[in-house]
């Protein structure tokens, strides 16, 4: 006898939570609203070559690569932001190829299945990437963001912010865990 | 009472709890969420300081905990190719797992390993899975889908104290992933030659800033085990399972989760039909934290579970719990955690002839209360826990469980741990209420019934383990325990013909258990374990147990398990899986040795997986008497593609 199904229980589950699907995104979670904040501030406490930032009044960028977690809470943050006399501008990125001007960096959690492919092509280019996976910087990228105690914590690869010619202020150092990337 | 709490007012309780769920879909709370202008404010270590999820406190403190733990991560698990929760526990080295037949599986830990394990408490998202039927697990309906486990913390080791009376060897929490992390679109579909199909679903999504929710099913088919010479056994199974969970931040410090599932499984056997199994819960649970060392966890479910075996036993089991805890600071030294909990366990059987219990129906009330004092006597270095549990069941009354615990740290990375603990298995209803009776070929009967003075078997445990972190890279636990063991189950005489289970055994069970996890490189990661175990039953004085000699558990003396997990150039995962258990005394089962095999390609959003398992034979024996119809678990293979979007 082949197996009698419970289709219908489980049909009825579905639709009772079914119109949540309906129902309108309210902006990113506490976590997430923290972070869109950090990552404008590491426009300000981190200092590009002049060769990466063009010309005077060009933009600075804060590119995302990938599923956006922010929403429209990071545009939000810029608005109206300068650093250094910059605009601070948002872009977002489908893929590596099509990031042109580009400052820092969030590699979205989705692309952790490309993200060597991700971090090998953004080689030898003056942008800071920022991540969120756990292995994110042991696999090259150079800040990570990690929660501890229900708070947000840094970790930053020192090795890999100085490969890419990138100077971190030491305020921001201090606050960060900065002993290498392999280390627990 | 049964008319009360009826099985119309648990189905209520489940829509009104759906309702609810719905219903937190359209709120939230805006004053709690940080404005953009609020945060910029905020210099760096202001904004290091805001507070974006809760601790899981419980994960956190394993690491350092006084005990035998060994956690499964999800990543393991996933890497294991395991299809069935009870071959996901396989992977903790600390348990004897082993397949029956198609649909059952014995687990246990430290021992005593039976189709009817008796010692062993299981839980989901705490949900107790325990029967008051045997005291133990039905395997064969507990088919939860193997992507929604977020991990698997297995305690050797009696938990009593904390747990209540099922938690005499062992305590096995599996913990589902919150809804925060089952975003998104997941299906997964496969087809093998013993796991035959399976089709997988889920979909979670954030309808409002703090409330995230996702809805899933499964649908799994197996074919039989194998008899010796290939035949396959008519033990095939399918089984359905959906269900759902909802996440609601309510503020930073709240949480309040409701997960609920319906399942239903048919299942082959060969005479006399199929037997048909169908059950539902929902599970409520708030949790606020108070402060970093203060947080209260207030939690009730309803369970449904029902089976029915043609012509040999029928089952209806509804349970209803309500549990409640607080930990808090007596002072700086000396952290508190209390709790209550009420358990109504609604038991109707259908009898048969030969098999029944009386009352065919019956209400089982459990109340408990526990308190545990953690005193720091040297800061950061030594730790003592000491605490009990009073419990109250229909068949003995006032069960006490107290414990203590030493710990010291010399180190950040070293732990040295101690502890005696009482546990005891408090009597279920087979062992009171159940009648066997078969007719004799001259024309009487001969029985075997539960015993109405029945008391309930007691453990006096001694533990001692070290665990450590030589290098960022490793981690190694090793424990080793002397339990004693009074009051087991025996079967003794009362007239000719007939027997009654009483309080005749006793015995010690001693072991080592060993633990590793090595990240050798970062793209190779390895975990190994090992068990070492000896047992020694004998008869009480004052009685004569008549039950064969391996009625008290059948184990292997030693059992070793390796996981290797490899990640390869061009998105490619090499995972291994290999297990050895010696010899089964009683009845012998012959020594085994399986490796397991997978080789995963991930390319963008789809995930193929080519699987074999159970390699080194072409079938092998786990459990049971050498009879021509032992099953065999056969050697077999499988491949799975999955979306994740």
């Amino acid at each position: 006898m082949r197996p009698r199904t419970s289709a219908g229980k489980i049909l009825v589950l579905l639709l009772l939570l079914a119109p949540a699907l309906a129902f309108a995104d309210a902006g990113p979670d506490r976590e997430h609203r923290v972070k869109a904040v950090f990552l404008f501030n590491f426009a300000q406490f981190v200092d590009w070559p002049d060769s990466a930032l063009g010309a005077p009044k060009e933009p600075l960028v804060v590119g995302i690569l990938g599923g956006d977690p922010f929403e429209s809470f990071l545009d939000e943050v810029v608005k109206g932001e300068s650093v250094h006399d910059r605009p601070v501008v948002i872009k977002r990125f489908k893929r590596t190829e099509d990031i042109k001007a580009c400052h820092v960096l969030f590699v979205s959690s989705g692309e952790e299945s490309r993200l060597d492919g991700i971090l090998a092509s953004l080689k030898g280019r003056n942008i800071l990437t920022v991540g969120e996976s756990v292995d994110f910087n042991q696999r090259g990228g150079m800040v990570c963001f990690a929660t501890e105690s229900g708070k947000v914590r840094l970790k930053i690869n020192l090795e890999a912010v100085q490969a890419a010619h990138l100077a971190v202020s030491s305020k921001l150092l201090r606050l960060a865990d900065t002993s290498s990337p392999g280390a627990k | 009472m049964t008319g009360f709490l009826s099985w119309r007012l648990l189905r209520t309780g489940a829509a009104g709890a759906a309702f609810l769920a719905v219903a937190a879909l359209h709120a939230q709370d805006p004053d709690t969420l940080p404005t953009p202008s609020e945060l910029k404010k905020m210099s760096l270590e202001e904004l290091m300081d805001v507070k974006v999820s809760l601790v899981s406190r419980q994960s956190e403190n394993l690491a350092q905990s006084p005990s035998s733990v060994q956690v499964i991560s999800s990543d393991d698990i996933r890497r294991s190719g395991a299809i069935n929760l009870a071959d996901v526990l396989r992977l903790a080295s600390n348990l004897q797992v082993a397949r029956i037949d198609g649909r059952q599986w014995a687990v246990s830990a430290r021992g005593q390993n039976a189709s009817l394990s008796n010692k062993l408490l299981v839980m989901i998202d705490g949900r107790t899975l325990y029967t008051p039927l045997y005291a133990g697990v039905f395997w064969d309906a507990q088919h939860l889908p193997i992507n929604e486990i977020d991990r698997v913390e297995v305690i050797s080791g009696p938990g009593g104290t904390l747990w209540g009376s099922n938690a005499v060897n062992g305590v096995i929490n599996i913990v589902t992933k919150s809804a925060e992390n089952s975003q998104g679109a997941y299906a997964s579909v496969a087809a093998g030659t013993f796991m035959k199909d399976l089709v997988s679903v889920r979909y979670g999504g954030r309808p409002s800033a703090n409330v995230y929710y996702d809805v899933w099913a499964r649908h799994v088919d197996q074919d039989g085990m194998e008899l010796s010479g290939g035949k396959r056994a008519d033990n095939g199974w399918g089984f359905d399972h959906g269900g759902f969970r909802m996440d609601w931040l309510t503020r930073a410090t709240d949480r309040l989760t409701v997960t609920g599932s319906a399942y239903g499984g048919d299942l082959d056997q060969v005479a006399p039909g199929t037997i048909a199994i169908d059950g539902q819960y929902v599970l409520a649970r708030w949790t606020r934290s108070l402060s970093e060392a203060s947080e209260v966890v207030v939690q009730g479910f309803a369970d449904r579970t029902a089976r029915l075996i043609p012509r040999t036993f029928k089952e209806d089991l509804r349970t209803f719990d309500f549990d409640f805890s607080h930990r808090f600071p007596l002072t700086a030294r000396s952290s508190i955690t209390w709790g209550a909990g009420y358990r109504l366990s609604q038991d109707q059987v259908g009898n048969s002839a030969v098999l029944s219990f009386k009352p065919p129906y019956q209400d089982l009330q459990l109340f408990n209360l526990f308190a545990q004092d953690q005193i720091l006597l040297w800061p950061e270095r030594l730790r003592l826990t000491l605490g009990s549990k009073l419990e109250h069941n229909d068949y003995t009354g006032f069960e006490i469980m107290p414990s203590g615990r030493l710990a010291w740290t010399p180190g950040k990375s070293n732990t040295l741990w101690a502890a005696v603990s009482r546990a005891v298995r408090s009597p279920s209803r087979i062992d009171a209420d159940f009648y066997f009776t078969v007719p004799t070929p001259t024309g009487g009967t001969q029985s075997l019934d539960g015993g109405p003075d029945f008391a309930s078997e007691i453990l006096t445990a001694y533990e001692a383990g070290w665990r450590v972190q030589p290098m960022a890279n490793l981690t190694a636990s090793v424990s080793a325990f002397y339990n004693v063991y009074d009051d087991l189950r025996s079967v003794e005489v009362t007239s000719p013909g007939h027997f009654e289970f009483m309080n005749g055994e006793e015995g010690e069970v001693r072991g080592v258990e060993l633990s590793l996890g090595w990240q050798t490189l970062s793209w190779w990661q390895v975990r190994a374990g090992a068990t070492a175990l000896k047992e020694e039953f004998r008869v009480q004085s004052g009685h004569s147990d008549i039950s064969s000699p391996g009625s008290q558990g059948n184990d292997p003396e030693a059992q070793y398990g390796l996981q290797s997990m490899m990640d390869l150039p061009y998105g490619f995962q090499l995972n291994a899986v290999a297990r050895y258990v010696s010899e089964l005394p009683t009845p012998v089962v012959p020594y085994y040795a399986t490796v397991d095999l997978s080789v995963v390609w991930a390319w963008q959003h789809l995930e193929v997986t080519l699987s074999g398992f159970d390699l080194a034979e072409m079938r092998h024996a786990e459990f049971g008497p050498a009879t021509a119809n032992r099953q065999q678990v056969p050697r077999s293979f499988a491949a799975r593609v999955t979306g994740r979007f």
